[in-house]
């Protein structure tokens, strides 16, 4: 026997009030981490995802979207741009490097991305294994998608059209993996990387089956063209002449990477704040729930504790069984509170999954589970620690007396 | 082994409601009646003699040392170890099991008895079948037997009962009596029996009215 397991069996003659402590605790400790997690996630992406882009030249239209599809490879891209023009702006002697990307198709989910060798500069990431692209309908890929379809070199697939899955719009074209790349937890991770002859080639032999069924000849005129171009400036006097150059005398538009996605970031950010705010208020509302738990423990038990005084218990011996009451309760709604978002949040993403396979949410950093864990304790050390004040003033003879 | 000194108590100086106590020297083995009706300062006398409360003046020595000299905490642990109170009604933690009742007992008292003497205490008060149970599945009865066992289990020097028969029915009052004047014998006790119950005036030799 000891004072832990005297607690416990005190934990267990209340279910209804641990259970009632244990779980709003753990709500509001698994919203706070998850606002955290989304918002740490969130901003990881913003940072990491930019790589060395500047700026982003597409079509005219939502440069959230343009951004979102060529730097994040999120959403769906924005229309084509002429080739030939994107490469006369790459001569501007203020931009170091301009990297086209064409869109187009996917493999399994995973997007194919036609582009230049450079492409892969702007992560800084390295061929883990073989060579890369030199012919067109060679690829290399990224970790992530090696990994989760546990492709190797000298592997061929066949794309499906679009940038969602399906089995319906399959090209005939067989691609050959050359190279796969080094983990960069970056986005480059779950793409697959082709140059821009592919990409052509392949819609080209489309067209011709698609002009004989009539099809809308204008949308698929793929030829030269290109869905964005990836710009990093040589120095910052770029950024105060190309977009506008860009964007008041040609047809396309120029985005700005990090002020687009901080702009979207603030967007999130107040739902993110508002819940996190409803967050500490059902941890205030936990701290109350335990503190008059245990309060009342104190005053309806006051007999029990008086016993435990008699038969030699201290003072402070019986201070720490009511507050131990409060700490395996605390444990243990942080536990429940940290397994939850480690199994509900990811779950609760893949049922809003947009099917691009992405995986959006960074894992938590521990300094995060720490942060969090230090506000906890100090409301849940209050709430304790006022609960248990009054048996510092004790009077075990008159309580004693009472209860007789 | 127990010995008062001109005990004195005041809840309220101003009122001057003091009490003041009989002296009294009790040997090992010894036991003492000390009758009373209520209101009287039966249970302050009571608690005085267990260190709960502090007297106004006047000393109580257990085992030679003046247990009001010592700090609170060492007060604690010295109650825990040498005196085994027995109340009217419960004397035991509700959310607790008989046996883990008398574990926590041990604990607190800061000494070990073998298990096998926890179950031989167990069998001779009839709580043995009980052990697994909770406070509130037992009977009065077996209530008073529990606290019996509560006050000698750890040993101690000195059994202090307060009203140990008054709500029990003529045949358990017998059996409690003769249980603790058993129990306190065979661990070299003395004991102090403090009530109004009449009844169990003729089990005691050594008497005092107040």
């Amino acid at each position: 026997m000891n004072i832990w397991k005297i607690a416990l069996h005190n934990i267990k003659s209340k279910p209804l009030y641990t259970a009632l402590s244990v779980l709003t605790l753990a709500l509001s400790i698994s919203l706070l981490l998850a606002m955290q997690q989304l918002k740490n996630s969130f901003q990881y992406q913003i940072k990491n995802n930019l790589g060395e882009i500047d700026l982003v030249i597409g079509t005219k239209g939502s440069p959230l979207q343009l951004i979102l599809a060529s730097v994040l490879h999120l959403d769906n891209p924005t229309g084509n741009i002429s080739y030939n023009e994107a490469k006369k702006i790459s001569n501007t002697p203020s931009i170091k490097s301009a990297i086209p990307i064409s869109y187009g198709d996917n493999y399994k989910g995973f997007r194919i991305i036609g582009t230049n060798k450079a492409f892969k500069k702007l992560y800084k990431a390295k061929l883990q294994k073989g060579r890369d692209f030199n012919n067109p309908m060679e690829v290399i890929i990224g970790h992530t998608v090696a990994k989760q379809l546990k492709l190797s070199i000298g592997d061929t697939f066949l794309s499906s059209h679009g940038l969602v899955e399906s089995d319906i719009e399959i090209h005939d074209e067989k691609f050959t993996i050359v190279g796969i790349l080094k983990p960069t937890k970056k986005v480059i991770d779950r793409l697959v990387i082709c140059n821009l002859e592919s990409i052509w080639d392949i819609h080209e032999h489309e067209e011709d089956i698609d002009i004989n069924k009539n099809h809308d000849k204008k949308e698929h005129n793929y030829d030269n063209e290109i869905t964005a171009l990836l710009v990093s400036f040589r120095n910052p006097t770029g950024f105060l002449t190309i977009p506008r150059i860009i964007n008041e005398r040609s047809n396309m538009q120029a985005a700005l990477p990090k002020y687009e996605l901080d702009k979207l970031y603030n967007y999130m950010g107040i739902g993110i704040k508002t819940i996190t705010w409803i967050a500490y208020l059902v941890l205030i509302i936990a701290g109350l729930t335990i503190f008059i738990s245990l309060y009342k423990m104190v005053k309806e038990r006051a007999f029990d504790l008086a016993l435990l005084r008699t038969y030699g218990a201290t003072n402070f011996q019986v201070m720490k069984i009511v507050a131990y009451e409060g700490i395996i309760i605390v444990l243990f709604a942080f536990l429940i509170g940290i397994a939850s978002i480690k199994i509900v949040l990811p779950l609760l993403l893949k049922t809003i999954d947009l099917g691009f396979k992405v995986n959006l949410l960074q894992q938590l950093p521990l300094q995060m589970i720490l942060q969090i864990g230090a506000i906890v304790f100090v409301i849940m050390f209050l709430a304790i620690a006022v609960a248990v004040h009054p048996i510092m003033k004790m009077k075990v003879s008159e309580i004693l007396r009472n209860e007789k | 082994m127990i010995k008062t000194d001109n005990l004195t108590f005041y809840y309220n100086k101003e009122k001057k409601d003091a009490f003041s106590f009989p002296n009294i020297t009790l040997k090992e083995q010894e036991d003492l009646l000390i009758l009373g009706k209520s209101g009287i300062g039966k249970t302050t006398f009571l608690h005085l003699l267990a260190g709960l409360l502090k007297p106004t003046s006047g000393k109580v020595s257990i085992n030679n040392v003046d247990i009001n000299s010592l700090s609170n905490n060492k007060l604690d642990k010295f109650r825990g170890q040498n005196i085994g109170l027995v109340f009217q009604k419960k004397h035991a933690i509700q959310s607790l099991s008989v046996l883990k009742n008398l574990e926590a007992r041990l604990f607190f008292s800061k000494k070990t008895v073998p298990n096998s003497e926890i179950e031989t205490l167990l069998q001779k008060l009839g709580l043995s079948a009980f052990k697994h149970k909770r406070l509130n599945e037992l009977s009065e009865g077996q209530l008073q037997r529990l606290n019996i066992a509560m006050s000698v289990i750890h040993k101690p020097k000195v059994i202090l009962a307060d009203e140990p028969t008054s709500s029990l029915d003529d045949e358990n009052c017998k059996i409690v009596v003769e249980l603790l004047k058993k129990q306190a014998k065979l661990n070299n006790a003395c004991l102090i029996i403090i009530t109004h119950d009449s009844r169990i005036k003729p089990f005691f030799q050594n008497t005092i009215i107040i």
